[in-house]
């Protein structure tokens, strides 16, 4: 179990490497920072002084390591367009994401997995059917559709809930949240719902075919020949067969979120990193681009590197084929 | 002996079905036979002859397509086909254990030997925690399997394939059931391997006195375990004797190629090999009347017209218009 640890932490440094030398091939390559950053009128001698700071003399693994050793002290450099450093930035726009993403990926857990695991069981029945129908419109929907839908109903024509925003926000210093106030709630449901739309139709089907699968395999007919209840049969001896790759879509698409939200949060005007992303692009601001797609990789590590260490508990076979 | 109890399990007339397009095919064709108690009826016959389905069909678990459409079966004078989905849970497991072919794959990769035990144990007595561990911990010894206390706690992929199909027996066996049914037990493993199940299925058969259907393909197997043996061909039965009978004079001209399609050296060491000529019908493909004429060389007009019926004797039955005559040698 260490070993499958320590390998699988090792293999998250190193890909998180590589994203990182990517990212800094990028910040290094294009664009112009000192056009970005110089005024227009400035010296020659000041432009020099402004590559000597910056070390843009140096040789490019020189300012690689740099770059890293900037990025563990905190330093994420500065954002061309607004000129505030990029950490800031990112710090700023992520608890709004994050909060998203968890909501969502709560709704999809709570809808998803029964749903699911109701197809799975029962995969002929009439509700089961019509499960699946409604799951595939959740699979093809584009999400600004579902978003704009929503908004129509809940937010225009019945008037429940914001169309936009994140409602009351309580600082809690470190981290300023939407979760600790009603409005903050209300603001939350429309654009994670619509987050979760694709996710929960996703993992009904997930669910349904590996349980239909798991359902034909010869120890789940050992397990009816001794006599075990239905239920017992499915909810324990099944699903845990079929929680390997449930887990890990989950995981993943919790990953996604986090990163990709940027159309949904611009649907709902959702002050995240999705929209933080997109601006960035528009402005060209390499440096916000370069630190947020380090953090994207980050973020699919870490979750990755998480749902990898929970494998062992639910199939003990892993650390066989490790060796 | 034979005569003188009732017999444990008594199937009449079983005919299973599978309905391909629409078509309803014929898999098993009013099979009847019946177990003693104590006693092993080996069945045996090629492949897709219908042996697997008569396991599977007595404890109601045939794979859809296929379905009973007839017959009855009687355990201990409970009829089997007309208890409800609830009563038939009771019966599997509790009442008749079944020994699964493959133990590669017929044991739950993700839960704990014992766990699966215990499971299967509660499902059917009525124990404390503590008395269901010491019992399935005690089948773990019972089958020989080392340390029962650490292979309790491992999972099926930590065990080689002899010592999986050891689980498989206990969890057959860990509710009492009065009998068992053993498809194939031994198929799946090596030769070596083979010997020490047979061996601990028929001492663990001693201690117990549980009845046993043994379905099979292998005649050495039914030589050694079988007190009586049931030919299944195409569906059908062809023969029923006590083994000793069904080896030295078979009635039925199909067991008489089976047992000489087996590679035995006879008495001055050389081996002898006939092979039946053609193959055995599949399904939905079998010829009018007995399903052996077109291979079988005392076929006769009214062969190829009618089904022979079972002809029953003192001790045996066959179903077989032509019989061998007893070689008096």
């Amino acid at each position: 179990m260490l070993n499958y640890a320590a390998s699988r932490i090792v293999q998250t440094v190193i890909v998180l490497l590589v994203i990182s030398f990517i990212a800094f091939l990028l910040v290094a390559n294009i664009g112009d920072p000192l056009a970005a950053l110089l005024s227009a009128d400035a010296t020659v001698n000041e432009r020099l002084e402004l590559i000597a700071k910056l070390g843009l003399d140096q040789p490019l693994w020189t300012r690689f390591l740099h770059f890293i050793g900037n990025m563990l002290q905190g330093d994420f450099g500065f954002s061309y367009r607004t000129q505030d450093p990029v950490a800031n930035l990112i710090a700023e726009r992520l608890p709004a994401t994050v909060e998203l993403a968890f909501v969502s990926l709560l709704i999809t857990i709570a809808v998803g997995v029964p749903a699911g695991i109701y197809c799975g069981v029962n995969p002929n029945s009439l509700f089961g059917r019509f499960i699946m129908l409604i799951s595939t419109a959740g699979i093809t929907l584009p999400n600004f559709v579902v978003g704009i839908l929503l908004i129509a109903v809940f937010s225009v024509q019945l008037g429940l809930l914001p169309s936009f925003g994140r409602g009351t926000v309580v600082d809690l210093g470190f981290w300023k949240t939407g979760l600790l106030s009603v409005s903050g709630w209300r603001a939350i449901l429309l654009p994670a719902a619509t987050l979760s739309t694709f996710q929960v139709a996703f993992i009904i089907r997930m669910l349904r075919t590996q349980l239909m699968e798991v359902g034909q395999s010869e120890h789940i007919r050992f397990a009816r020949a001794r006599g075990l209840s239905e239920a017992r049969i499915w909810y324990v001896y099944a699903i845990k067969n079929t929680l390997l790759p449930v887990i890990t879509m989950l995981g993943l698409q919790l990953g996604n979120i986090i990163a990709f939200s940027v159309v949904t949060e611009n649907v709902f005007a959702w002050p995240g990193l999705g929209s933080l992303f997109l601006q960035s692009i528009q402005g060209a601001d390499i440096p916000v681009i370069a630190i947020y797609l380090i953090f994207v990789g980050l973020v699919f590590m870490v979750i990755n590197l998480i749902v990898e260490l929970l494998y062992p508990l639910i199939d003990a076979r892993v650390l066989r084929r490790q060796t | 002996m034979i005569t003188s109890t009732a017999p444990l399990l008594d199937v009449r007339d079983l005919t299973v079905t599978i309905n391909r397009d629409g078509r309803l095919v014929t898999a098993l064709d009013k099979v009847s036979f019946f177990v003693n108690p104590g006693e092993v009826l080996g069945i045996v016959g090629e492949s897709g002859a219908g042996k697997s389905i008569t396991g599977a069909a007595i404890i109601d678990l045939l794979v859809p397509p296929l379905k009973r459409t007839g017959g009855t079966i009687t355990l201990a004078g409970t009829r089997l086909d007309q208890l409800s989905p609830k009563a038939m849970r009771s019966v599997r497991g509790g009442r008749i254990g079944f020994v699964f072919q493959d133990p590669m794959t017929s044991l739950n990769p993700v839960i704990t030997i014992g766990q699966q035990l215990c499971d299967t144990i509660q499902a059917h007595l009525k124990l404390g925690g503590s008395q269901t561990k010491k019992r399935a911990l005690d089948w773990l010894d019972r089958v020989g399997l080392p340390n029962p206390d650490v292979q309790f706690k491992r999972f099926p992929h930590q065990l080689s394939g002899g010592m999986r199909q050891r689980v498989v027996i206990a969890l057959a066996l860990c509710a009492d059931p009065v009998l068992v049914i053993a498809d194939e037990p031994t198929t799946a493993l090596d030769v070596s391997v083979q010997a020490h199940i047979l061996e601990l299925l028929r001492d663990l058969h001693r201690e117990s006195n549980v009845s046993m259907m043994l379905i099979t393909h292998d005649l050495g197997v039914i030589a050694k375990m079988a007190d009586r043996v049931a030919v299944l061909y195409a569906g059908r039965v062809a023969e029923i004797s006590p083994v000793g009978e069904l080896f030295s004079a078979p009635k039925h001209p199909y067991t008489r190629g089976l047992i000489r399609a087996t590679p035995m050296p006879s008495a001055t060491g050389e081996m002898r090999l006939d092979q039946i000529p053609g193959a055995m019908p599949g399904l939905g493909a079998v010829p009018p009347g007995c399903a052996f004429n077109p291979r079988c060389f005392r076929a006769q007009g009214d062969c190829r017209a009618t089904i022979p019926p079972l002809h029953h004797e003192k001790s045996s039955a066959f179903s077989c218009f032509h019989p061998l005559e007893r070689v008096t040698a």
